[in-house]
Protein backbone atom coordinates (compact mmCIF):
# COMPACT_ATOMS: atom_id res chain seq x y z
CA UNK A 1 0.00 0.00 0.00
CA UNK A 2 2.24 2.81 -1.14
CA UNK A 3 -0.28 5.33 -2.19
CA UNK A 4 -3.05 5.64 0.79
CA UNK A 5 -5.73 8.44 1.21
CA UNK A 6 -5.39 9.78 4.44
CA UNK A 7 -7.78 12.02 6.56
CA UNK A 8 -7.01 14.10 10.59
CA UNK A 9 -9.95 15.56 11.82
CA UNK A 10 -9.43 18.05 14.79
CA UNK A 11 -11.72 19.41 17.33
CA UNK A 12 -11.18 21.44 20.20
CA UNK A 13 -11.81 18.66 22.32
CA UNK A 14 -10.36 17.48 25.38
CA UNK A 15 -11.14 15.60 28.70
CA UNK A 16 -12.37 18.34 31.52
CA UNK A 17 -14.80 18.73 34.00
CA UNK A 18 -18.33 20.16 33.27
CA UNK A 19 -17.80 23.38 35.05
CA UNK A 20 -15.05 23.95 33.68
CA UNK A 21 -14.73 22.60 29.79
CA UNK A 22 -12.38 20.67 28.24
CA UNK A 23 -8.57 21.75 29.16
CA UNK A 24 -5.46 21.17 27.12
CA UNK A 25 -5.10 18.43 24.40
CA UNK A 26 -5.14 14.67 24.33
CA UNK A 27 -4.09 12.32 22.22
CA UNK A 28 -6.66 9.34 21.79
CA UNK A 29 -10.72 11.25 22.03
CA UNK A 30 -12.79 10.07 24.91
CA UNK A 31 -16.64 10.19 25.58
CA UNK A 32 -15.55 12.82 28.39
CA UNK A 33 -14.12 15.16 25.79
CA UNK A 34 -15.24 18.63 26.34
CA UNK A 35 -14.76 21.95 24.41
CA UNK A 36 -11.53 23.82 24.99
CA UNK A 37 -11.53 27.70 24.61
CA UNK A 38 -9.66 28.54 21.30
CA UNK A 39 -8.31 32.00 21.97
CA UNK A 40 -9.12 34.44 19.54
CA UNK A 41 -7.14 35.43 16.51
CA UNK A 42 -4.68 33.09 17.37
CA UNK A 43 -3.36 30.50 14.45
CA UNK A 44 -3.73 26.66 16.29
CA UNK A 45 -1.73 23.94 14.98
CA UNK A 46 -3.95 21.08 14.74
CA UNK A 47 -1.25 18.34 15.09
CA UNK A 48 0.64 20.04 17.93
CA UNK A 49 -1.14 23.07 19.10
CA UNK A 50 -1.77 22.28 22.46
CA UNK A 51 -5.71 22.25 22.33
CA UNK A 52 -8.42 19.51 21.37
CA UNK A 53 -7.50 16.09 19.76
CA UNK A 54 -3.10 15.93 18.82
CA UNK A 55 -0.63 13.47 17.63
CA UNK A 56 2.45 13.42 19.18
CA UNK A 57 5.17 14.78 16.92
CA UNK A 58 4.80 17.47 14.04
CA UNK A 59 3.81 16.34 11.24
CA UNK A 60 6.55 16.14 8.64
CA UNK A 61 7.66 13.27 5.82
CA UNK A 62 10.30 11.35 6.14
CA UNK A 63 12.73 11.12 3.09
CA UNK A 64 10.97 8.33 1.70
CA UNK A 65 7.61 9.77 1.55
CA UNK A 66 5.86 12.82 -0.20
CA UNK A 67 2.19 14.18 0.65
CA UNK A 68 -0.38 15.65 -1.24
CA UNK A 69 -2.58 18.18 0.39
CA UNK A 70 -5.94 17.82 -1.51
CA UNK A 71 -8.56 19.48 0.50
CA UNK A 72 -9.04 21.89 4.05
CA UNK A 73 -11.59 22.80 5.44
CA UNK A 74 -13.24 23.54 8.95
CA UNK A 75 -16.35 25.01 10.69
CA UNK A 76 -17.76 27.71 9.42
CA UNK A 77 -19.11 29.67 12.82
CA UNK A 78 -16.65 32.20 14.52
CA UNK A 79 -15.19 33.10 11.59
CA UNK A 80 -13.02 30.40 11.54
CA UNK A 81 -10.01 30.02 8.63
CA UNK A 82 -7.81 27.27 7.82
CA UNK A 83 -4.30 27.70 6.93
CA UNK A 84 -1.66 25.59 5.27
CA UNK A 85 2.39 25.81 6.38
CA UNK A 86 4.94 24.36 4.92
CA UNK A 87 8.20 24.59 7.10
CA UNK A 88 7.51 28.05 7.67
CA UNK A 89 5.93 29.48 4.67
CA UNK A 90 2.28 30.00 4.61
CA UNK A 91 0.58 28.97 1.61
CA UNK A 92 -2.70 31.09 1.47
CA UNK A 93 -1.78 35.53 1.45
CA UNK A 94 -3.25 38.39 0.57
CA UNK A 95 -2.88 39.73 -2.66
CA UNK A 96 -0.51 42.14 -1.03
CA UNK A 97 1.60 39.44 -0.20
CA UNK A 98 0.78 39.86 3.63
CA UNK A 99 -0.36 37.19 6.38
CA UNK A 100 -3.39 36.02 5.98
CA UNK A 101 -5.42 33.21 8.11
CA UNK A 102 -5.95 30.95 5.35
CA UNK A 103 -9.66 29.43 3.22
CA UNK A 104 -12.73 30.52 5.68
CA UNK A 105 -14.69 27.93 6.95
CA UNK A 106 -17.54 29.71 5.20
CA UNK A 107 -15.93 28.85 1.66
CA UNK A 108 -14.46 25.64 2.54
CA UNK A 109 -16.91 24.06 5.14
CA UNK A 110 -16.79 20.79 7.34
CA UNK A 111 -18.79 18.97 7.32
CA UNK A 112 -20.11 20.36 4.14
CA UNK A 113 -23.73 20.93 4.44
CA UNK A 114 -23.06 22.79 7.80
CA UNK A 115 -24.95 25.34 9.37
CA UNK A 116 -22.69 28.25 9.10
CA UNK A 117 -23.66 28.80 12.57
CA UNK A 118 -23.48 26.14 15.04
CA UNK A 119 -26.74 24.95 16.15
CA UNK A 120 -27.90 26.89 19.83
CA UNK A 121 -30.65 27.55 22.01
CA UNK A 122 -32.82 31.07 22.10
CA UNK A 123 -33.38 29.93 25.59
CA UNK A 124 -32.29 28.84 28.99
CA UNK A 125 -34.56 25.78 29.33
CA UNK A 126 -35.54 23.09 26.92
CA UNK A 127 -37.64 21.47 29.26
CA UNK A 128 -40.27 24.38 29.03
CA UNK A 129 -39.92 24.00 25.57
CA UNK A 130 -38.80 27.07 24.70
CA UNK A 131 -35.51 25.98 22.63
CA UNK A 132 -36.53 25.21 19.06
CA UNK A 133 -33.00 25.14 17.39
CA UNK A 134 -33.00 26.48 13.72
CA UNK A 135 -30.49 25.35 11.08
CA UNK A 136 -30.84 29.04 8.49
CA UNK A 137 -28.96 27.02 6.00
CA UNK A 138 -26.39 24.52 4.15
CA UNK A 139 -23.32 26.03 3.21
CA UNK A 140 -21.66 24.07 0.33
CA UNK A 141 -17.65 24.90 -0.14
CA UNK A 142 -16.94 27.37 -2.59
CA UNK A 143 -13.37 26.86 -2.61
CA UNK A 144 -11.57 23.68 -3.93
CA UNK A 145 -8.07 23.61 -3.00
CA UNK A 146 -6.71 22.87 -6.91
CA UNK A 147 -4.12 22.51 -7.55
CA UNK A 148 -3.09 20.13 -4.18
CA UNK A 149 -0.27 21.47 -2.00
CA UNK A 150 2.77 19.08 -2.43
CA UNK A 151 4.59 18.07 1.01
CA UNK A 152 8.25 17.31 -0.78
CA UNK A 153 10.35 14.90 1.47
CA UNK A 154 11.99 16.18 4.78
CA UNK A 155 9.79 19.18 4.91
CA UNK A 156 7.30 19.78 7.96
CA UNK A 157 3.88 20.96 7.48
CA UNK A 158 0.91 22.65 9.58
CA UNK A 159 -2.62 23.36 9.40
CA UNK A 160 -3.26 25.95 11.44
CA UNK A 161 -7.13 27.04 12.32
CA UNK A 162 -7.62 30.72 13.24
CA UNK A 163 -10.90 32.10 14.75
CA UNK A 164 -11.36 35.60 14.83
CA UNK A 165 -14.21 35.32 17.38
CA UNK A 166 -12.94 32.93 19.83
CA UNK A 167 -14.74 30.28 21.36
CA UNK A 168 -16.47 30.85 25.01
CA UNK A 169 -14.16 30.19 28.04
CA UNK A 170 -16.38 27.93 30.00
CA UNK A 171 -18.54 24.92 28.44
CA UNK A 172 -21.68 25.38 30.27
CA UNK A 173 -21.18 28.68 31.21
CA UNK A 174 -24.21 29.86 28.90
CA UNK A 175 -25.90 28.57 25.75
CA UNK A 176 -23.35 30.89 23.84
CA UNK A 177 -20.32 29.72 25.36
CA UNK A 178 -18.16 26.36 24.58
CA UNK A 179 -18.36 26.57 20.69
CA UNK A 180 -17.10 22.93 19.77
CA UNK A 181 -15.02 23.90 16.42
CA UNK A 182 -13.17 21.49 14.09
CA UNK A 183 -10.84 21.08 10.75
CA UNK A 184 -10.37 18.58 8.53
CA UNK A 185 -7.75 17.92 6.08
CA UNK A 186 -8.04 15.26 3.29
CA UNK A 187 -4.06 14.50 1.79
CA UNK A 188 -2.68 11.41 -0.18
CA UNK A 189 0.42 9.74 1.56
CA UNK A 190 2.89 8.65 -1.22
CA UNK A 191 5.39 5.70 0.11
CA UNK A 192 8.30 3.93 -1.36
CA UNK A 193 8.92 3.81 -4.37
CA UNK A 194 5.83 5.56 -5.26
CA UNK A 195 7.17 9.04 -3.70
CA UNK A 196 10.11 8.30 -5.63
CA UNK A 197 8.01 8.41 -9.05
CA UNK A 198 6.03 11.46 -7.07
CA UNK A 199 9.35 13.22 -6.98
CA UNK A 200 9.88 12.14 -10.87
CA UNK A 201 6.43 13.67 -12.05
CA UNK A 202 7.21 16.73 -10.10
CA UNK A 203 10.09 17.08 -12.02
CA UNK A 204 8.06 16.61 -15.21
CA UNK A 205 5.78 19.09 -14.11
CA UNK A 206 2.72 16.60 -14.38
CA UNK A 207 0.63 16.96 -12.04
CA UNK A 208 1.05 14.64 -8.76
CA UNK A 209 -2.27 12.15 -8.36
CA UNK A 210 -2.66 8.11 -8.30
CA UNK A 211 -3.37 7.83 -11.80
CA UNK A 212 -0.78 9.55 -13.06
CA UNK A 213 1.44 7.75 -10.36
CA UNK A 214 0.09 5.07 -12.42
CA UNK A 215 0.82 6.19 -15.75
CA UNK A 216 4.30 6.46 -15.18
CA UNK A 217 5.02 3.09 -14.02
CA UNK A 218 3.10 1.95 -16.74
CA UNK A 219 5.56 3.62 -18.98
CA UNK A 220 8.58 2.23 -16.70
CA UNK A 221 7.08 -1.29 -17.86
CA UNK A 222 6.60 -0.48 -21.70
CA UNK A 223 9.65 0.68 -21.89
CA UNK A 224 11.60 -2.57 -20.03
CA UNK A 225 9.14 -4.74 -22.50
CA UNK A 226 10.53 -2.97 -25.70
CA UNK A 227 13.86 -3.38 -24.68
CA UNK A 228 13.88 -6.85 -23.92
CA UNK A 229 12.09 -6.92 -27.37
CA UNK A 230 14.71 -5.45 -29.03
CA UNK A 231 17.64 -7.37 -27.09
CA UNK A 232 15.52 -10.28 -28.08
CA UNK A 233 15.57 -9.23 -31.93
CA UNK A 234 19.28 -8.13 -32.56
CA UNK A 235 20.64 -11.52 -32.48
CA UNK A 236 18.12 -11.86 -35.22
CA UNK A 237 18.77 -8.94 -37.45
CA UNK A 238 22.47 -9.08 -38.09
CA UNK A 239 23.69 -10.60 -34.54
CA UNK A 240 25.52 -13.38 -36.19
CA UNK A 241 26.76 -10.99 -39.14
CA UNK B 1 -21.03 -12.92 -12.98
CA UNK B 2 -17.48 -12.39 -12.26
CA UNK B 3 -17.45 -8.77 -11.02
CA UNK B 4 -19.71 -7.70 -8.77
CA UNK B 5 -21.03 -4.80 -6.92
CA UNK B 6 -21.10 -5.49 -3.40
CA UNK B 7 -22.87 -3.11 -0.44
CA UNK B 8 -22.51 -4.06 3.41
CA UNK B 9 -24.85 -1.56 5.62
CA UNK B 10 -24.66 -1.64 9.36
CA UNK B 11 -26.65 -0.82 11.64
CA UNK B 12 -25.70 -1.05 15.70
CA UNK B 13 -29.48 -1.49 16.83
CA UNK B 14 -29.27 -5.27 18.54
CA UNK B 15 -30.79 -7.94 15.87
CA UNK B 16 -32.93 -9.76 18.16
CA UNK B 17 -36.37 -9.15 17.68
CA UNK B 18 -37.52 -10.00 20.93
CA UNK B 19 -35.62 -7.20 22.40
CA UNK B 20 -36.24 -3.30 22.15
CA UNK B 21 -33.57 -1.02 20.07
CA UNK B 22 -31.65 -0.30 22.63
CA UNK B 23 -32.36 -3.45 25.00
CA UNK B 24 -29.00 -5.00 26.03
CA UNK B 25 -27.26 -8.42 23.90
CA UNK B 26 -25.36 -10.62 26.05
CA UNK B 27 -22.39 -8.38 24.69
CA UNK B 28 -23.78 -5.41 25.82
CA UNK B 29 -25.47 -2.18 23.94
CA UNK B 30 -23.08 -0.55 21.31
CA UNK B 31 -24.23 2.72 22.55
CA UNK B 32 -22.45 1.93 25.91
CA UNK B 33 -19.05 1.00 24.54
CA UNK B 34 -17.75 4.59 23.85
CA UNK B 35 -13.95 4.52 22.33
CA UNK B 36 -13.65 0.99 21.57
CA UNK B 37 -13.43 -0.01 17.82
CA UNK B 38 -15.64 -2.40 16.67
CA UNK B 39 -16.38 -4.76 13.45
CA UNK B 40 -19.01 -4.19 11.64
CA UNK B 41 -18.94 -7.74 10.17
CA UNK B 42 -18.36 -10.22 13.31
CA UNK B 43 -17.98 -7.07 16.22
CA UNK B 44 -21.11 -8.65 18.02
CA UNK B 45 -23.06 -5.57 17.97
CA UNK B 46 -25.80 -5.05 15.38
CA UNK B 47 -26.36 -6.82 12.61
CA UNK B 48 -23.37 -9.29 11.77
CA UNK B 49 -22.08 -12.09 9.69
CA UNK B 50 -21.32 -15.78 10.25
CA UNK B 51 -17.50 -15.65 9.92
CA UNK B 52 -14.41 -12.56 9.09
CA UNK B 53 -14.38 -11.20 5.78
CA UNK B 54 -11.57 -12.44 3.37
CA UNK B 55 -11.00 -13.22 0.13
CA UNK B 56 -10.12 -16.90 -1.30
CA UNK B 57 -7.16 -17.60 -3.63
CA UNK B 58 -9.44 -16.47 -6.27
CA UNK B 59 -11.12 -13.72 -5.53
CA UNK B 60 -10.05 -9.95 -5.69
CA UNK B 61 -11.81 -7.11 -3.38
CA UNK B 62 -11.53 -3.68 -4.49
CA UNK B 63 -13.27 -1.27 -1.21
CA UNK B 64 -14.45 1.61 -2.72
CA UNK B 65 -16.32 3.81 -0.12
CA UNK B 66 -16.68 3.87 3.56
CA UNK B 67 -18.65 5.83 5.74
CA UNK B 68 -20.79 5.94 8.82
CA UNK B 69 -22.99 8.20 10.99
CA UNK B 70 -21.75 11.99 11.01
CA UNK B 71 -22.04 14.43 13.69
CA UNK B 72 -22.26 17.97 14.12
CA UNK B 73 -20.40 20.47 16.64
CA UNK B 74 -22.99 23.03 18.71
CA UNK B 75 -22.86 25.00 21.51
CA UNK B 76 -22.78 23.00 24.59
CA UNK B 77 -25.39 23.19 27.00
CA UNK B 78 -28.36 23.65 24.62
CA UNK B 79 -31.06 21.78 22.57
CA UNK B 80 -30.92 21.27 19.05
CA UNK B 81 -34.20 19.36 18.93
CA UNK B 82 -37.74 20.39 19.32
CA UNK B 83 -38.43 19.09 22.62
CA UNK B 84 -41.76 21.70 22.31
CA UNK B 85 -43.25 19.42 19.44
CA UNK B 86 -42.34 16.19 21.28
CA UNK B 87 -44.06 17.27 24.22
CA UNK B 88 -46.80 18.91 22.36
CA UNK B 89 -47.69 15.26 21.74
CA UNK B 90 -46.88 15.68 17.88
CA UNK B 91 -44.92 12.13 17.07
CA UNK B 92 -44.28 12.12 20.43
CA UNK B 93 -44.50 8.11 21.49
CA UNK B 94 -42.54 7.56 18.43
CA UNK B 95 -39.89 10.00 19.37
CA UNK B 96 -39.97 8.59 22.57
CA UNK B 97 -38.43 4.88 20.96
CA UNK B 98 -36.28 6.72 18.79
CA UNK B 99 -37.58 6.41 15.74
CA UNK B 100 -40.04 9.09 14.39
CA UNK B 101 -38.58 10.99 11.14
CA UNK B 102 -41.48 14.00 12.36
CA UNK B 103 -39.01 14.88 15.06
CA UNK B 104 -36.76 15.20 12.34
CA UNK B 105 -34.68 19.10 12.74
CA UNK B 106 -31.89 18.36 10.59
CA UNK B 107 -31.00 15.93 8.03
CA UNK B 108 -30.10 12.44 9.16
CA UNK B 109 -30.74 13.57 12.91
CA UNK B 110 -33.93 12.10 13.59
CA UNK B 111 -34.64 10.84 16.82
CA UNK B 112 -31.64 13.00 18.05
CA UNK B 113 -31.96 15.06 21.50
CA UNK B 114 -29.53 17.03 22.41
CA UNK B 115 -30.26 18.36 25.82
CA UNK B 116 -29.85 21.21 28.13
CA UNK B 117 -29.83 19.06 31.12
CA UNK B 118 -28.32 21.62 33.15
CA UNK B 119 -30.46 24.24 32.60
CA UNK B 120 -33.88 21.61 32.94
CA UNK B 121 -32.34 20.77 35.47
CA UNK B 122 -33.08 17.12 37.05
CA UNK B 123 -35.91 16.49 34.72
CA UNK B 124 -33.17 15.48 32.38
CA UNK B 125 -29.85 12.69 33.06
CA UNK B 126 -28.36 13.25 29.68
CA UNK B 127 -25.59 15.79 29.39
CA UNK B 128 -24.22 17.86 26.04
CA UNK B 129 -20.91 18.38 25.68
CA UNK B 130 -21.25 20.50 22.35
CA UNK B 131 -21.50 17.73 19.67
CA UNK B 132 -24.84 16.53 17.94
CA UNK B 133 -24.22 13.08 17.03
CA UNK B 134 -22.33 9.89 17.72
CA UNK B 135 -18.71 11.19 16.98
CA UNK B 136 -17.95 8.27 14.93
CA UNK B 137 -14.97 6.99 12.73
CA UNK B 138 -14.58 3.97 10.34
CA UNK B 139 -11.70 1.94 9.75
CA UNK B 140 -10.28 -0.49 7.50
CA UNK B 141 -7.74 -2.91 8.91
CA UNK B 142 -5.97 -5.50 6.08
CA UNK B 143 -4.66 -8.50 8.09
CA UNK B 144 -3.66 -6.79 11.01
CA UNK B 145 -2.83 -3.11 9.29
CA UNK B 146 -4.71 -0.34 10.03
CA UNK B 147 -5.20 1.71 6.64
CA UNK B 148 -5.77 5.47 8.49
CA UNK B 149 -2.65 6.87 9.79
CA UNK B 150 -2.78 10.36 11.65
CA UNK B 151 0.51 12.14 10.27
CA UNK B 152 2.76 10.82 13.07
CA UNK B 153 2.29 7.06 11.86
CA UNK B 154 0.21 6.33 14.77
CA UNK B 155 -2.95 4.56 13.55
CA UNK B 156 -6.12 6.07 14.59
CA UNK B 157 -10.31 5.99 14.82
CA UNK B 158 -10.74 6.05 10.51
CA UNK B 159 -12.79 8.01 8.68
CA UNK B 160 -15.33 10.99 10.54
CA UNK B 161 -18.61 9.97 9.76
CA UNK B 162 -18.81 13.58 9.48
CA UNK B 163 -16.36 13.25 6.48
CA UNK B 164 -17.93 10.58 4.91
CA UNK B 165 -21.75 10.54 6.06
CA UNK B 166 -24.21 7.84 5.86
CA UNK B 167 -26.69 8.50 5.00
CA UNK B 168 -25.79 11.20 2.45
CA UNK B 169 -28.46 13.85 2.89
CA UNK B 170 -27.84 18.08 1.98
CA UNK B 171 -27.22 18.26 5.98
CA UNK B 172 -24.48 16.17 5.94
CA UNK B 173 -22.31 15.87 2.25
CA UNK B 174 -18.83 13.93 1.72
CA UNK B 175 -15.87 15.83 1.93
CA UNK B 176 -13.78 12.42 2.07
CA UNK B 177 -13.56 10.22 -1.30
CA UNK B 178 -11.76 6.90 -0.76
CA UNK B 179 -9.45 6.97 -3.86
CA UNK B 180 -7.28 5.36 -4.24
CA UNK B 181 -9.11 2.58 -3.58
CA UNK B 182 -8.21 -0.29 -1.05
CA UNK B 183 -7.30 -3.32 -2.60
CA UNK B 184 -7.78 -6.97 -0.34
CA UNK B 185 -5.56 -9.13 -2.35
CA UNK B 186 -6.06 -13.07 -2.74
CA UNK B 187 -6.10 -14.95 0.86
CA UNK B 188 -6.19 -11.65 2.96
CA UNK B 189 -8.65 -11.23 6.04
CA UNK B 190 -10.26 -7.75 5.75
CA UNK B 191 -12.34 -5.32 8.54
CA UNK B 192 -14.35 -2.59 8.59
CA UNK B 193 -14.49 -1.30 12.26
CA UNK B 194 -16.42 1.60 13.80
CA UNK B 195 -15.72 3.72 16.84
CA UNK B 196 -18.10 6.01 18.57
CA UNK B 197 -17.13 8.61 21.22
CA UNK B 198 -20.42 9.15 22.25
CA UNK B 199 -22.33 6.99 25.07
CA UNK B 200 -25.51 6.59 26.72
CA UNK B 201 -26.21 8.82 29.98
CA UNK B 202 -27.52 5.63 31.35
CA UNK B 203 -23.90 4.53 32.63
CA UNK B 204 -22.98 8.32 33.51
CA UNK B 205 -20.48 8.17 36.20
CA UNK B 206 -18.87 10.83 38.45
CA UNK B 207 -15.93 12.43 38.14
CA UNK B 208 -13.20 14.27 40.49
CA UNK B 209 -12.42 17.66 39.66
CA UNK B 210 -10.56 19.76 42.50
CA UNK B 211 -11.78 17.88 45.12
CA UNK B 212 -15.42 18.07 44.04
CA UNK B 213 -17.42 15.12 42.35
CA UNK B 214 -19.03 16.76 39.19
CA UNK B 215 -21.51 14.94 36.61
CA UNK B 216 -19.60 13.59 33.90
CA UNK B 217 -20.64 15.05 30.24
CA UNK B 218 -20.71 12.61 27.57
CA UNK B 219 -19.60 14.24 24.16
CA UNK B 220 -21.96 13.85 21.89
CA UNK B 221 -24.82 12.11 24.33
CA UNK B 222 -28.40 12.96 23.23
CA UNK B 223 -29.55 12.57 26.97
CA UNK B 224 -32.33 10.89 27.97
CA UNK B 225 -35.72 12.07 27.83
CA UNK B 226 -37.55 13.76 30.34
CA UNK B 227 -39.17 11.54 33.35
CA UNK B 228 -42.45 11.89 33.55
CA UNK B 229 -43.49 14.48 30.56
CA UNK B 230 -46.09 13.52 28.41
CA UNK B 231 -45.66 11.63 25.76
CA UNK B 232 -42.39 10.39 26.62
CA UNK B 233 -41.08 7.16 28.06
CA UNK B 234 -39.39 8.01 31.13
CA UNK B 235 -35.70 7.24 30.81
CA UNK B 236 -36.12 6.40 27.56
CA UNK B 237 -32.58 6.83 25.96
CA UNK B 238 -32.82 8.96 22.93
CA UNK B 239 -29.96 7.06 21.70
CA UNK B 240 -29.21 4.07 21.19
CA UNK B 241 -28.29 1.40 18.66
CA UNK B 242 -29.97 2.36 16.10
CA UNK B 243 -28.85 5.57 15.75
CA UNK B 244 -25.39 4.31 14.80
CA UNK B 245 -24.88 3.51 11.29
CA UNK B 246 -21.97 2.61 8.84
CA UNK B 247 -21.42 1.56 5.35
CA UNK B 248 -18.96 -0.09 2.90
CA UNK B 249 -19.34 -0.65 -1.11
CA UNK B 250 -16.96 -2.73 -2.78
CA UNK B 251 -16.69 -4.65 -6.10
CA UNK B 252 -16.02 -8.45 -6.03
CA UNK B 253 -13.55 -10.13 -8.51
CA UNK B 254 -14.09 -13.44 -9.23
CA UNK B 255 -12.43 -16.46 -10.85
CA UNK B 256 -10.83 -15.45 -14.23
CA UNK B 257 -11.41 -11.59 -13.40
CA UNK B 258 -9.71 -12.01 -10.15
CA UNK B 259 -6.76 -13.02 -11.98
CA UNK B 260 -7.24 -10.03 -14.62
CA UNK B 261 -7.23 -7.82 -11.08
CA UNK B 262 -4.00 -9.00 -10.20
CA UNK B 263 -2.32 -8.33 -13.22
CA UNK B 264 -3.59 -5.07 -13.30
CA UNK B 265 -2.17 -5.00 -9.93
CA UNK B 266 1.21 -5.79 -11.25
CA UNK B 267 1.13 -3.38 -14.46
CA UNK B 268 0.14 -0.44 -11.91
CA UNK B 269 -3.58 0.01 -13.77
CA UNK B 270 -6.26 0.89 -11.27
CA UNK B 271 -8.39 -2.01 -10.75
CA UNK B 272 -12.05 -0.91 -11.48
CA UNK B 273 -14.48 -3.18 -14.10
CA UNK B 274 -14.01 -0.45 -16.99
CA UNK B 275 -9.96 -1.21 -16.96
CA UNK B 276 -10.57 -5.82 -16.53
CA UNK B 277 -12.67 -5.65 -19.58
CA UNK B 278 -10.12 -2.99 -21.66
CA UNK B 279 -7.84 -5.91 -20.49
CA UNK B 280 -10.05 -8.88 -21.59
CA UNK B 281 -10.54 -7.14 -24.54
CA UNK B 282 -6.48 -6.95 -25.25
CA UNK B 283 -6.13 -10.58 -25.11
CA UNK B 284 -8.88 -11.12 -27.37
CA UNK B 285 -7.35 -8.44 -29.71
CA UNK B 286 -4.19 -10.12 -29.69
CA UNK B 287 -5.74 -13.67 -30.21
CA UNK B 288 -7.11 -11.80 -33.58
CA UNK B 289 -10.50 -11.66 -32.36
Amino acid sequence: MSMRSQVYEWSNLAPGTVVGGGVGSVLNRSQNDLPVQVPANVSTDIFIGGIGNNITKPAETTATQFIVIEDISCTPDLAGSVQVRINTTDYFQNPDVTQMNGVPGTASPYPRGAPSVNPTGTGANTATGTVITTFPDNLLKSFDLYPDIYVLPGQVFQILYTTVQGTGATAFAGNTAGQVVSAFVKYTLYDGPDALIANKLLELGVTINPNNIDWYKRSLIEQQTRSAVAAAAAPTNGGGQ
Amino acid sequence: MSMRSQVYAWNGANNNTTLANNAATAYGTFNNLSGTQISIFIGGFGNNITKPAETTATEFVVIEDISCTPSLNANAGVATNDIAGVIAGAGAAANGVGNAAAQLNTGQLATWQLTNNLAAGAAYTGCSAGVFGPRMYVQVRINTTDYFLNPDNVTNAGIPGTASPYPRSLDFQPSFNLYPDVYVLPGQVWDVRVTSFARDSAAAASIGAGGATVAVAYTGDWGKAPAGTAGIVAGDAVMNGIDFNAFCKYTLYDGPDALIANKLLEMGISINPGNVDWYKRSLLSAQGM
